[in-house]
Order: structure tokens, then sequence, then C-alpha cells
């Protein structure tokens, strides 16, 4: 579904409900025109993600889960998202409304889970800088190997070119601030390539504040993360919930598939309510995604973005054919390689035309976490001012 | 096209020591210096294998015994190479795209086999000479990779006739030898960019302030000395400096990056280039003092001293320079080594830039995100200064494919910097309101609301430019429409002809604000006389600020001062009268004399009435409080300018009544000249002292 029809039926969406609750706030039927709000809301939610989720396994043509294709769908359906939640919660509302208990501490733990999110937004920014960096090593691997023939000189650019790659995404996955140590275990390499090697993993990208850790930020913005109960459930303590869920669940994913500064421990999944049905789908991806995640552990680090794990694949066979290599190749091996190259040409055109619009996509949301909390704040702010007797 | 590019980078880049290949001066080897002929493709006959196979043994023998300069069949044979370049490009050029019969002379072989055997030499454990230290050795790998770039070349030419065996053997051979020497050249770019940098200017780079951190620059160059030496003249010949490679140095990396990209290897070059660079980058942050932080922690830990003695003077700085001094140094230094090349150089820089930009403008939102206090108004608006002041020279900073994304992202930090500044000066009104305390300053003093809020204003009188801009360009935003509070203009700026700015129609209200918690203040005193003589301290003291400061008395106006000084007239008024009438009363002539004859008792109650009330007023009022000086003076000059003639009239008229004596001691207590001295002691806020003490 691509962003501008969202962006129609969501304009149509927002006008109605501000329309209607102009027209409707004085009088008392405002109690089922909510109710009714907050379920499309949740419906709203619930069909997003099992879009996600059926994209990811139908067809498949369409973008693979976790690719950098579906990633921007993701963020796509968040910033729906949240506009929505705005309309439902904020918008045409007396301040006083969103001032009193329970939101009184559900919306200012909602915000602080946004300030938080504004953080893993830079350092997903990062990781998507580290990647472009991998893009250029794959780019050269590329540039050496589709030619005919494939001589020496090109098996070797590729190869040097393959072995920082597939260095560097262990190298950014683990910690991408910290180690030029852990190249030294990569030993295959001339005197003249190791220090080029060396200073090359330095660092590939800016890194955030010193000790801070994905992980634990993920963490923090999914403590107190409880679902309403009994009369709760009903209000607006359940869009602020909605709200927090997707927020925590987007930034977990997020982290997951990005090279991220320190990430151990984010395997422990994000508490999701199992009985409530627009949580389902968003369960399903959870699920899957975990799993990846898993095997990536196993494995030996290696990054679940779609496209780094099939780098790193790549990368491994083809320095292994480089490995191999005896000038004329086998015409056997060759169209192999042939395809390969194919491969990680279309990866890296993929990543060419996906990163940057992502990147940006990601600073959009930063903007608008600031927007949306700068908002809320006000009308707290202007909550307090009414309550206060004024002199 | 792209044959031309390359070669005339060639030109520039690899042959500014040696041979010219280009150059129209005839050369004595030059076989066709009238351009024209049919030798097919062949610049100079073959030499014959065996010539050459006795050259090669002759030339490992020499390898042997003399290391450095090649031997000159080598100068031979590359200048044969060159020849064949030359030969076709200008067959080329005449045939156009008819350039058939292109072929490859033999000693095409020869000269790879040339090449390789110094490769390997390099390979081998000896290694190959640091950059910069044999001239020769340098030059030889620039033109060999350049002519190892132009074989490659024709050897892809489809135009090229040569069986396949043969193209497809040489095109390996080429590669290989390619590869080698641009891991070479990648090698030495690494190494010059990071090693001929002069780190002391990085800290100081407009070069005035040379004590800072010596310590740093010291361990820094004494690592390379050498390097250190010429630049260091050079530094104090031409001031800013960054990023600080010295002249030769820059033309080195001029001619590496040249070759790597006509020979196909930029991505590595770039890589290379970035990546050292980035490191300079997180080296000068470091040295700026900008610290690392997380939005989070500097919403929700970071104490704001921290933040206001340190991080954001640090910050402010480090954007200052960063526009000045470090962006500018950035873009020459990509513009001046990939100069054959301006979309690459502006990429690099893009890319370089963007990073740093985005990592402050974080900062910026996350300063603009802390909890809102009166006291971070100020730093606030500093930053808000610092960005708007490098907005309008983003254009000639940075190149258009990434000006307009910074731009946005600037224009947004300042949004967020000007929405937080106004949220926080508007919060002056809650601190007004939130002060209910119930008890009154003793003495009439200046409420310490009164100070906090009037000291507030004057260093806002100092922003007042900004305070203006922001509430101008900033107050509509983030204010939901259904949400919005009503917020008319009251009165108090109605009286003002020209519409008030926003910014003043707030300052208007924090006072109107204020007057109002005053008087309810004011009301907590149980006498008339001192609800008044606070009315007019507070006053008074609100009045000196605003006028005090030129910038807050133009943002008040003048009929706003008018208006509090009229004010203030009618509270000293109603303090005299309240206070003073009586006193006065007490020494009216009238009622003294009965048909002529004046009453003696009464004028003994008249007496005894004014020194209680003369001894109340002064035991009360000598505590009450005027700090200025000016309105300390002028108060008592104006009750002694009533009360002291008023009382040696009386005293003139009535004080012969009584017996002279003991009565007269009794009743007739002050001279006047006593009662000036006392009333000089009123209003120093002393605590309680009788009058009577006094005298004795």
């Amino acid at each position: 579904m691509p962003a501008t029809t969202e962006n129609n039926n969501q304009g149509s969406f927002l006008g109605r409900i501000s329309i209607r609750r102009n027209q409707v706030l004085s009088m008392d039927g405002t109690h089922d025109q909510e109710m009714e709000d907050l379920e499309l809301f949740q419906k709203h939610v619930g069909d997003r993600f099992s879009d996600l989720l059926s994209s990811t396994t139908d067809d498949p043509s369409s973008d693979a889960l976790l690719s950098i294709a579906w990633l921007r769908k993701l963020l796509d359906e968040f910033l729906c998202c949240e506009a929505e939640f705005k309309a439902v919660v904020m918008m045409g509302r007396e301040p006083s409304q969103i001032a009193k208990p329970p939101l009184d501490k559900l919306l200012p733990e909602l915000l602080d889970r946004l300030v938080k999110s504004l953080d893993i937004c830079n350092a997903v920014a990062l990781g998507i800088d580290a990647l472009k960096n991998i893009q250029r090593l794959a780019e050269v691997a590329v540039a050496a190997l589709d030619q005919a023939p494939i001589g020496e000189g090109q098996v070797r650019r590729a190869k040097k070119a393959l072995s920082s790659l597939v260095t560097t995404m262990v190298q950014e996955d683990k910690d991408p601030s910290k180690g030029t140590e852990r190249t030294r275990s990569f030993g295959k390499r001339s005197s003249n390539t190791t220090n080029q090697a060396k200073s090359a993993f330095r660092s590939l990208s800016w890194t955030m504040a010193k000790n801070w850790s994905s992980a634990k930020q993920i963490h923090a913005m999914s403590s107190n993360l409880n679902a309403p109960r009994g009369a709760e459930s009903s209000g607006l303590a359940q869009p602020v919930y909605i709200m927090s869920t997707v927020l925590v669940f987007v930034m977990w994913t997020l982290v997951a598939a990005v090279p991220c500064q320190d990430r151990n421990g984010l395997g422990t999944h994000v508490g999701l309510p199992r009985q409530l049905s627009w949580a389902h789908p968003m369960i399903g991806l959870q699920e899957k995604i975990a799993e990846e995640w898993k095997k990536k552990e196993k494995k030996g680090c290696v990054g679940v973005l779609e496209e780094m794990q099939r780098l790193d694949k790549l990368g491994q066979s083809l320095i292994e054919f480089a490995d191999s290599f005896q000038f004329p190749a086998e015409t056997e091996r060759l169209e192999e390689v042939k395809a390969q190259v194919e491969e990680l040409g279309d990866i890296c055109r993929k990543m060419d035309e996906g990163l940057e619009p992502l990147q940006q996509q990601i600073r959009e949301v930063f903007h608008r976490a600031v927007r949306t909390r700068t908002e809320f704040l006000l009308v707290l702010d202007q909550a307090g001012k009414l309550a206060a007797p004024s002199t | 096209m792209e044959n031309n590019l390359a070669e005339n980078s060639g030109n520039v880049a690899a042959y500014d020591t040696g041979h010219t290949p280009h150059s129209p001066k005839p050369e004595p080897t030059d076989p066709k210096p009238d351009g024209g002929g049919t030798a097919e493709g062949e610049p100079s006959p073959p030499p014959s294998e065996t010539l050459h196979e006795g050259d090669q043994a002759n030339q490992e023998k020499k390898n042997e015994t003399v290391k450095e300069s090649p031997p000159p069949n080598h100068e031979k044979l590359a200048e044969d190479i060159d020849q064949l370049f030359l030969t076709l490009r200008e067959d080329n050029d005449k045939s156009k795209g008819n350039a058939e019969k292109l072929e490859i002379p033999r000693f095409v072989e020869r000269y790879l086999h040339m090449v390789e055997e110094k490769i390997i030499k390099y390979d081998s454990g000896e290694g190959k000479a640091k950059w910069g230290e044999v001239e020769e050795e340098d030059s030889w790998l620039l033109e060999n990779a350049d002519r190892i770039t132009k074989l490659m070349k024709l050897l892809t030419n489809h135009h090229c006739e040569i069986e396949e065996e043969r193209r497809n053997s040489l095109v390996n051979r080429t590669g290989s030898i390619q590869q080698r020497v641009m891991s070479y050249l990648e090698e030495d770019f690494r190494i010059i960019m990071e090693e001929s940098r002069i780190i002391p200017t990085e800290l100081d780079p407009g070069g005035n302030n040379n004590n800072a951190d010596p310590k740093g620059k010291h361990v820094a160059s004494s690592e390379k000395q050498e390097d250190v030496q010429d630049p260091d003249r050079e530094q104090t010949e031409s001031q800013p400096s960054f990023p600080g490679y010295p002249e030769e140095a820059i033309a080195s990396l001029r001619k590496i990056a040249t070759e790597m990209l006509s020979g196909g290897y930029e991505s590595e070059c770039c890589q290379v280039y970035i990546i050292s660079r980035r490191n300079v980058f997180e080296e000068i942050l470091q040295k700026l003092g900008l610290e690392r932080i997380s939005i989070d922690e500097m919403v929700q830990k970071v104490p704001w001293e921290t933040l206001a003695r340190d991080m954001i003077p640090a910050w402010i700085n480090t954007f200052k320079e960063c526009a000045a001094v470090f962006f500018p140094g950035e873009r020459k230094l990509a513009e001046a080594i990939f100069a054959d090349n301006p979309s690459v150089s502006e990429g690099l820089f893009s890319s370089l830039s963007r990073g740093v930009v985005i990592q402050l403008l974080n900062f910026a939102e996350g300063a603009a995100m802390t909890k809102r206090a009166g006291e971070k108004l100020f730093k606030l608006l500093d930053m808000y200064e610092t960005l708007r002041d490098v907005i309008p020279k983003l254009d000639g900073m940075f190149p258009e494919e990434s000006v307009e994304e910074l731009k946005t992202e600037m224009t947004l930090a300042k949004s967020r910097l000007g929405e937080s500044a106004i949220a926080i000066f508007c919060d002056l009104e809650n601190s007004i309101k939130s002060e209910t305390a119930k008890t009154a300053v003793p003495g009439g003093a200046v409420h310490p609301l009164t100070r906090y809020i009037m000291n507030y204003l004057a260093i806002a009188g100092d922003y007042k430019e900004t305070l203006e801009q922001v509430f101008r360009e900033h107050s509509k935003i983030e204010r939901p429409d259904s949400t919005g509070m009503p917020r008319q203009e009251n009165g108090a700026s109605a009286s003002d002809k020209e519409a008030a700015s926003p910014f003043s129609t707030q300052a208007m209200r924090v006072m109107d604000l204020l007057d109002a918690s005053l008087e309810g203040k004011a009301r907590l005193y149980k006498e008339v006389a001192l609800s008044n003589f606070f009315m007019m301290n507070n006053g008074r003291y609100i009045l000196q600020k605003i006028k005090s400061s030129s910038e807050m008395s133009q943002v008040m106006g003048d009929n706003w001062c008018r208006k509090k000084s009229s004010e203030l007239r009618t509270y000293h008024k109603n303090y005299q009268r309240e206070t003073w009438n009586r006193v006065l009363a007490s020494l009216n002539h009238e009622g003294l004399t009965v048909n002529g004859k004046v009453q003696k008792p009464v004028v003994k109650e008249r007496f005894k009435s004014f020194n209680a009330m003369f001894d109340e007023i002064h035991r009360t009022q000598s505590t009450w409080v005027v700090k200025d000086e000016q309105l300390q003076s002028e108060l008592r000059v104006s009750i002694s300018t009533v009360v002291i003639p008023a009382y040696r009239a009386f005293l003139g008229r009535f004080a012969q009544i009584l017996d002279p004596g003991r009565q007269t001691e009794k009743y007739v207590k002050y001279q006047p000249e006593d009662i000036e001295t006392h009333i000089d002691e009123l209003f120093e806020g002393k605590p309680h002292q009788g009058v009577g003490k006094r005298k004795t």
C-alpha cells in the first residue's frame, strides 16, 4: 500500500474526527462517538501491521521481511499510526480531558518514550551511514568482478573489498564504537594491506555517546508498558497504550535490523498483549524477527537486515571463489560467479535507492516525535494553567 | 571523451617531472613529427627479441647491484609506451570512429614485465619507500599507474585488434599490475592523509590562541618532526591553516587521487579519504569540548548547570568554528585533492559535513527539550542566535546537493529553540501567579518576586532583538488550533498607537500580572500607609529597572513609563496623606485661640499629640525599607518640606505660651532641627528604636 493513498485515507479520517468532535463536543452524545473513534484507531493499527506481516509471506516478489524496502513501509505505517493517534487523543479535545487520571501519568510516560526514541533514531541513522560504507565496498566487488575475462587483479581487488565488507559487518554489528583489535582475527592479509584494513575499521560512521546502548534504551522504553485494565481499557488510556506499543515495537525492529551501538540483550521480547486483537499481527512479526535474530546470534553476528544477510552470504562465497582463483577461471564456476555478482549488484542497487530515503524517513520520525511531544506538553501546560487558580 | 579526460589529468598529475607525451615540442625519439603516417599504430619498430632478452639479463644484473635508479632501458620502454598512446590518440583523432586496426606491439609485454619486477621488489622484504622519501620512486609509481590505466583501456577497447588469447592474458596481467599499483597508491594516500597533517592548527584554527593545550600539541607534533618543520613556518606566514596539510602533501594527494580515479579505483580512494577526515573531525569536536551525549541523558539526567557551564558554550563555539573555519577549510581540501572531479569532492564534503551538522543539531534539539526553567532562556537564545547567524551563510558554505537539507534541519532546530524560549518566557506568568505567599514583606520593602522578574526582564532587554524575532517567527507554531487558549491583548497596550510587537505584548502582560500580584500583596499590610509605601517602593524599583535598560524602555514604551510615574506619584501622595496629614492637623493653628486668646491646655494637648504621633511614626517608619537612595531622599525631603515649616511655625507661635523651664521642656520635645534629624532616620530598615533612648 503506497504511502500516498494512506495519507489520503488518513486525511479524511482526521477531517472526520475533528469535524465530528467540533459538532458533538458540547452535547452528551460524545461518548458513543468517542468509542467509535477509538475502535477505528485500534482497527487501523491492526490492519496496518497485518499488511506488513502479509507482505512478508504471500508474494515472493514483494519486499522481504526486514529488507530496506520493508523497513520503509514499516516507517510509513508508523507515521500514519502516529498521525491518527494524535487525531484521536489530542485534536479538538479540552486540555483538561487529557490531563486527568489515568492520562496524567500515562501521557508523560509516552512522552518519555518519545524522547528515548529520538536517540534510537539517531543511532539507526548512524547505522545507515555505516551501511552506505558497506554498500561502497560491495560496489567495488561488483565493479571488479563484472568483467570478462575476470583477471587476477580484479579478483584480488574484489577480495580485498569483500573481506573488508564481511569484517565490517561483524564489526558494525558488535559495536561500531570500538575496536581496531577485532580485525586482527582476520589473518589472511599480506603485510601491506594490514595497515589499510586496520585504519579502515577505525570507525566507519559517527558513534553515539560512550556507553550508550540501543538494547538498554529499548528496555527502558518498554518498562512500565502495561495494558490498561478495567474501566480504563475503554477510555483514552487505550490509544496511549497502543501508541506506546507501536513505538516500542518499531524502534525494536529498527535496532534489530540496522547496525546499532551495543545490542546485547535485544533478543528479549518486548511484551505485547496477546489478548488484544490489534496486537496479533505485531506479535506475528515479532516472532519472525526474533527468529532471525536468534539465527544471527547463533551464526555469529551478521546483521538481521535482509540485504546484509545476503551480502554476508555472497561475500563469503565470493571470497571463497577468490581464494581458489586461477587465471583463466573455469567456465562452470564463472557462471555461478556471474549470477552471484548480479545478485550483489542488485543488492547494491537496492541499497543505493533505499538507504537515503530510509535515512530521511528516520529523520522524519525524529522530527515527528519531537513535535508530538511539544504539542502534548503544550496541551498539558494549558490544562495546568486552567486548573491553577488564576489571580 | 573519457580517454581525453584521463590523459589530460594524467598530463597534470603524472608528467610534471618527466616526459610529456602531449607536449608539442618534438622529442628526439619521436618517429612521426608531422603526425601523419600509416605506421599501423606502431611508433617505432619493435626491438628484436634477442636484444631485449639481453637487456633484461642486463637489467637483472644491475638490479642486484644498483637498487635505486632503474636502468636506462626502463626509460626507453616507458617512452615507447607513451609514444604508443600518443600515436593511438592521434590516429583516433584522425579517423574518428574508424579506428579498426589498432595493434598492440610486442614491447607491451616487456613493459609489463618491467613494472611487475619493480612491484615484486616492493612486495619483497625491503618494501616500498615511504612516500616523499625518494621523489623518483613516487613519480615512477604515478607515471606507471597512468600508463597501466591507459593500457587497460586500450586492451579492453573493442577496436583493438589482437588475438583473443593474447588479449586475455594481457588484460589479466595488466589488471593484476594495476591492482597492485593501486593498492600502493591507496596506502600512500592514506599515510599522507593521516601523517602529514599538522595537528596544532586544528585546535587553533585562527592562530590567535597559541597557549591552548600546549601538551596536546607537543605530543602530537613530536611524533612527526620532519613534517612539522616546514608547515610550521608556513603557518606563521599564512594564517587560517586548517586543515593543515602542507602544499606538497596536497599536491601528492591530488596526483594519487587523479590516478586512482582515472583507473576506476574511486571507491577505494573515497573510502580512505572519508574515514581519515571523519576521524579528524572526531578529534576536532573532542578538542573543542563537545561531548557526545544522548538526548535522553540531556533531558533526564544531566544537570542544567553542566549544560550551561560547559556543554552549551562548547557547542556554540564548535558551531561557529565549524561554520567559519572547519567547513570552508574542509571543502577547500576536498576541492584541492579532487580538483579534476568536482562531483566527487562535493559528495565527500557533503557526506562529512552532514554528519557533523546533524550531530550538532541533535544537541540543539536536546537542549530545547530539557525541562523548561527560567534560567535556561538566555542560553537557549545564545544557541538560537548561533543558528540564526549561520543559516543565511549556508548557501555559500555547502554544495547545492546538500544545502537544502541542512537548511531545513537547521531551521527546524532553530524553531525548536525559539519555541522553547517563548514557552520559558511565557512561564514568567506562571512564576508570578504561583507566588502566593501570605506573609507580607517586612517594612514594605521591594518584594523578591519584583526583584526576580525585573532582573530577568533587564537581561531579556539585552536579548531584545532576538526575543522580538523569536516571538515574531515562532509564536504561532506548535499551537494546535483547537486547544489554543484565548489570549486577548488586554487594554494595556491599547493606548500605544503602533501595534505592539508580540514580545512587548508579552512583556506588558508580565508587567500587568506583576502589578496585579503586588496589589494583592499590598493588601496584606494592615496600614494603608504601608500598603501605599510598598506599592511605591516596588513601583519605583520596576520603573528604575526599565529605565536603566534602553532596550526594555523601548519595549515598554513612553506611555507605560509615564503611566507608571503617575501611579508612583499617587502612591506617594497617598502615603504622605495617610501618614502625615494627622500630624499636620495637630499643628493646625485653628481652634487654639478663642476670642484672640490662646488656649493653653489645648496647646499642651497639641504638643503632646504631635510628639506622640511623631514618635510613633519615627519608631515604625525607620524600620521601613527604601533601598533606592534617591527615593529615600526624595521621600525625606518631601516630608521635611511639609512638616518642618509647619512645626517651626507652630513652635514659633505657641511655644512662648508655655511657661519656660519644666513646662516647656515637657511639651516641646523637639526643636525643628531634631525633627529634621529624625526624618532623616526614616526608611532605613533599622530595627525598632525608641526615640527617647536615642536622645539620651
